[in-house]
Parts: C-alpha cells; structure tokens; sequence
C-alpha cells in the first residue's frame, strides 16, 4: 500500500487523490481535519502550512493544509460553511502560528484554542478583513 | 522564585523588531514568549491589488537577503499557472544566482554569530568575504540586493563571464577551509559559547515543522534541492550536511558546511551552463483559472507560495507566502528552555532569523 493510499485508507476517503502542477491533492469535510492531523504524525510528514482563502460574496472560505512527505507535497482543501473549524495545534504544534494569523486576518476560529495576538493588527483587532482594509485605501 | 525579562522589540541584542518574553529564574530561562507583527506589512493582500510584473518587483521586497529566491519561487507557481517552461541556461542561471545568494546569506550570518560570540575578528573576515559573493552578484544583476533576475519563463538577464565567478568560488573555497571553518570549530572563543547550548532535538524539530540549517542540524535530512529537485538541481552532484546534535555549534557547522557545498555546485553549474535563450518568447502571459504551488530551498530553508488566478483577471486572486522564519522562530522557545539568559541573544541569532520574511 502507498502512504496515499494508506493516508485514504485512515480517513476512510473512497475519492481519488488528484495530482495537478506537483501537489496530490485531497478534498474533506471539516469534521475531518483532526483525523488527518492525526494520520500525517504516523507517517511522520512535516506540516508546511496553511493557506486561507476568502470565498465570493456570502460563499464563506476555503482553507488549503500542506504537509510534505519525503518530498511529496500533500495539499487537503476544506470548505467551510461557518467561519470555524477545529484546531490541530494540540496535534500538531507547527500550526501555532498559522493559525493565528489567520485568525487574526479573517477571523476564522479554530476551535478548541486559545489565542495570544501576534499583533498583526493594531490593538489585537481580529476579524478586519486585510484584502478589504487594503482595497478601500 | 521567577521573572520576566522583556526583551524587544527594540534591544541591542536583536537586529529587527520582535519581542520574547523570557521567564527566568536566577539566570536560567525556564519559558518564554514570543511576540511578531511589529511590522506587519500585509504583502500578501498587496499582492491581490497588483498585476504579475509589478508583483515580482512586490515579491522581491519580502527578503533583503533572499529576494531572487522569493521571486524564484513567485515566477515558478506563475510559470505553472501560465505553462511556461524556462529554457535550460535560464535554468542554470537560477541555480547559480540561488547558491551565491546562499553563500552571501551565510556567510553574513557567520559574520553576524561571529560579532554575537565576540569574536569581533571573525566578523571582519566573514564580512570581507561575503563582499566577494556580493561583487559577482551585482555584476550579473547590476544589483546587490534585489536583483530583478527573475520573470515568466526565465531569466531577465545572462551570465556573460562565468570565469570571473570561478574565480571568486575559488577564493571563498579557500578561505573557508583554511580561515573560517577551522577557527569556528577549535577556536575555544567559538566552542565555549556554542557547544551544547540552545538545544532542540530531533523530535522537536520535526513537531515544530522546522525547515532548512535548523533542521538538518537537528539530524533531520531535508533538503527540497534533493528531495524535490527544480531548476537544474537534478543535474547536480552534491551532499546535503545534516549534524545531530542540534546545538548552536551543529548550526554553525551545517551552514559552514553547505558553503563549501554550494561552491561545488557553482563550479558544475558554470561548467555544464548550456548555450541558448534565457527565458521564453513573449511578454503577455495567459493565465488559467486555478491554484499554483512552488516551494524553494532558500538559504533558510523551504519557502513555498501559493498563487491563485482567475481567468481573464489582471491580478491574482491570492497570494499565500510560507517563508523559513515563519517556519523555524516557533522553535527558539524551545532552544532557549534552561538556557543561561546571557546566551539567548546568539541562540536567537543561531536559527540565523528574517524578521522580514516573517512580517511580510
């Protein structure tokens, strides 16, 4: 079995991986990310990051994880229908700052944490909107 | 009983703002805190208000040090949103411009950790000979810092005396081997203040996700010019240092080690450079609707950015940058545990930090 097949496999995802432009690709629900946290420190892949995108209109978000694997870049898309989604901090530490800052930029919340500012915005302001801040000045 | 001692994010012992917050007890650090943000400067969103080209002059911005690998890596994720492949002597060029820019950046921060130990001498050396690196750059470029080498495709400008750049890998070679390398790891200045201090093992450094020096240091044998080789690093041979001790001694000895490994890669690269264009024909660019990943070995360690277009627009819809710092400074809370307050200006300094990259 291959680590992406053994990674499906935990998570009990049944869709292909997709390969596009050098990353393998993965889509889940959000109720799953703590299940993929917890699949990538058995295979001891190395957390990258975590990259926040702001969906159209009232579409919400989408947040795109990156583990590396022996070279191999793993990208894992979540949509969200509300603003939050459980934290993996206390599964895996390398998201600390991540995902603070994008709590501090968009006000999503990870829950299950706690949060100390770092202090992106101004009087530990959270949830003003850097794209919209940048595009009214 | 405990303390807290402020440091930052102004303090003689940091060169850029950031604040840690050290919890001591006597003159042992038992925790701290750190603090970033202090200039933040929202480059990412920047980005999504600017077209491709004024975005690599953007991109190029985030560093000081490494701006052609900032940009390297921009223009690549574009290359896979544009399908543009550059030609082989761009992709020569890349790697040369990349491994004097590691050398520049290591050897500054031997220079640097130098001043830190007190070893004010070691400092000059490591400064004068990081003036050769920066001569060779500003040669090719025209630039000392940000080089605007980079664009869709390749590169915006050729390598027209690879002699000369021999010439001055030769020198730096010679120097390591006989200066800076010897007195770093028997001179008893050097080895009294570096031995066994700021710690972080193996374990850590892989659950903090530490990228770069930092973590080949600390045993953990990653490297992306090896493991996910770009540009024409497939083509060439070289080792990739890896200590275990994971103290700033093993810091040091990784990066000293990786200049002598970066100069074996400049000679095969000016060797082998292939005769041909240095980027693509045409100046405009489609773009096709969708997501881009590049990751890059920077000096650091691995910088990765993800670019996001939508079809028929004139910018980018998003522009995510994971640089090494944002990576690797989590982890000195770690090293300085049960550290002696005195050394956790140069354990700080040991994961050799880009306030920068981190307030992009």
């Amino acid at each position: 079995m291959t680590p992406l097949e053994s990674i499906s496999e935990k998570l009990g995802i049944t869709e292909p991986w997709i390969e596009k432009g050098g990353v393998h690709w993965l889509t889940l629900g959000a109720a799953k990310v703590r299940e993929l946290a917890k699949a990538m420190n058995e295979l001891h892949a190395r957390f990258i990051t975590i990259t926040a995108y702001q969906l159209p209109k009232d579409e919400g978000f989408r947040l795109e994880y990156h583990w590396d694997l022996d070279g191999q870049l793993l990208g894992f898309n979540f949509q969200l229908a509300a603003h939050s989604i459980d934290s993996i901090y206390d599964l895996c530490e390398a998201t600390d700052w991540i995902e603070r800052e994008i709590h501090e930029e968009y006000s999503l919340d990870f829950q299950g944490r706690e949060y100390e500012p770092l202090l992106l915005r101004q009087g530990d302001t959270t949830g003003v909107n850097l794209r919209d801040a940048v595009a009214t000045r | 009983m405990s303390y807290k001692i402020p440091m930052g994010p102004y303090h003689p012992a940091l060169e850029e703002p950031y604040k840690l917050d050290l919890i001591c007890e006597g003159e042992t650090v038992i925790d701290s805190k750190l603090h970033i943000g202090f200039n933040f400067r929202g480059i990412e969103h920047l980005a999504e208000t600017r077209n491709h080209i004024q975005d690599i002059a953007l991109m190029e911005r985030v560093c000081g040090i490494c701006s052609f690998i900032h940009t390297l890596t921009f223009c690549r994720a574009m290359e896979g949103l544009t399908n543009q492949t550059p030609p082989p002597r761009a992709q020569y060029i890349r790697v040369i411009m990349a491994e004097l820019e590691r050398l520049h950046s290591h050897v500054l921060w031997a220079g640097i950790a130098a001043k830190l130990m007190g070893f004010k001498t070691m400092f000059m050396t490591c400064f004068e000979l990081r003036e050769k690196v920066m001569d060779i750059l500003a040669a090719i470029s025209g630039n000392r810092v940000n080089y605007s080498m980079n664009r869709i495709g390749g590169v915006n400008r050729d390598i027209t005396d690879p002699a000369s750049i021999l010439k001055m890998v030769e020198a730096l070679e010679l120097e390591m081997a006989r200066t800076v390398i010897p007195i770093f790891t028997t001179s008893r200045t050097a080895t009294s203040r570096c031995a066994g201090i700021g710690v972080l093992t193996t374990e850590k450094a892989l659950s903090c996700g530490v990228v770069g020096p930092v973590a080949r240091a600390s045993g953990l044998p990653q490297d992306l010019r090896k493991a996910a080789p770009y540009a024409a690093y497939a083509e060439m041979d070289f080792d990739v240092p890896v200590q275990p001790a994971g103290d700033v001694t093993a810091r040091l000895l990784v990066r000293a080690l990786e200049i002598m490994e970066s100069c074996k890669i400049l000679r095969q690269a000016l060797a082998k450079l292939p005769p041909g264009e240095i980027h693509t024909e045409g100046e405009k660019f489609i773009f096709t609707t969708g997501t881009a990943t590049a990751r890059v070995e920077a000096p650091r360690g691995e910088v990765m950015y993800s670019v996001s277009w939508k079809e028929g627009s004139r910018n980018p819809a998003r522009v995510h940058v994971r640089t090494p710092t944002f990576a690797v400074m989590p982890a000195i809370r770690w090293m300085v545990k049960g550290a002696r307050l005195a050394d956790t200006p140069l354990i700080q300094a040991s994961i050799d930090p880009c306030y920068s990259c981190t307030d992009r």
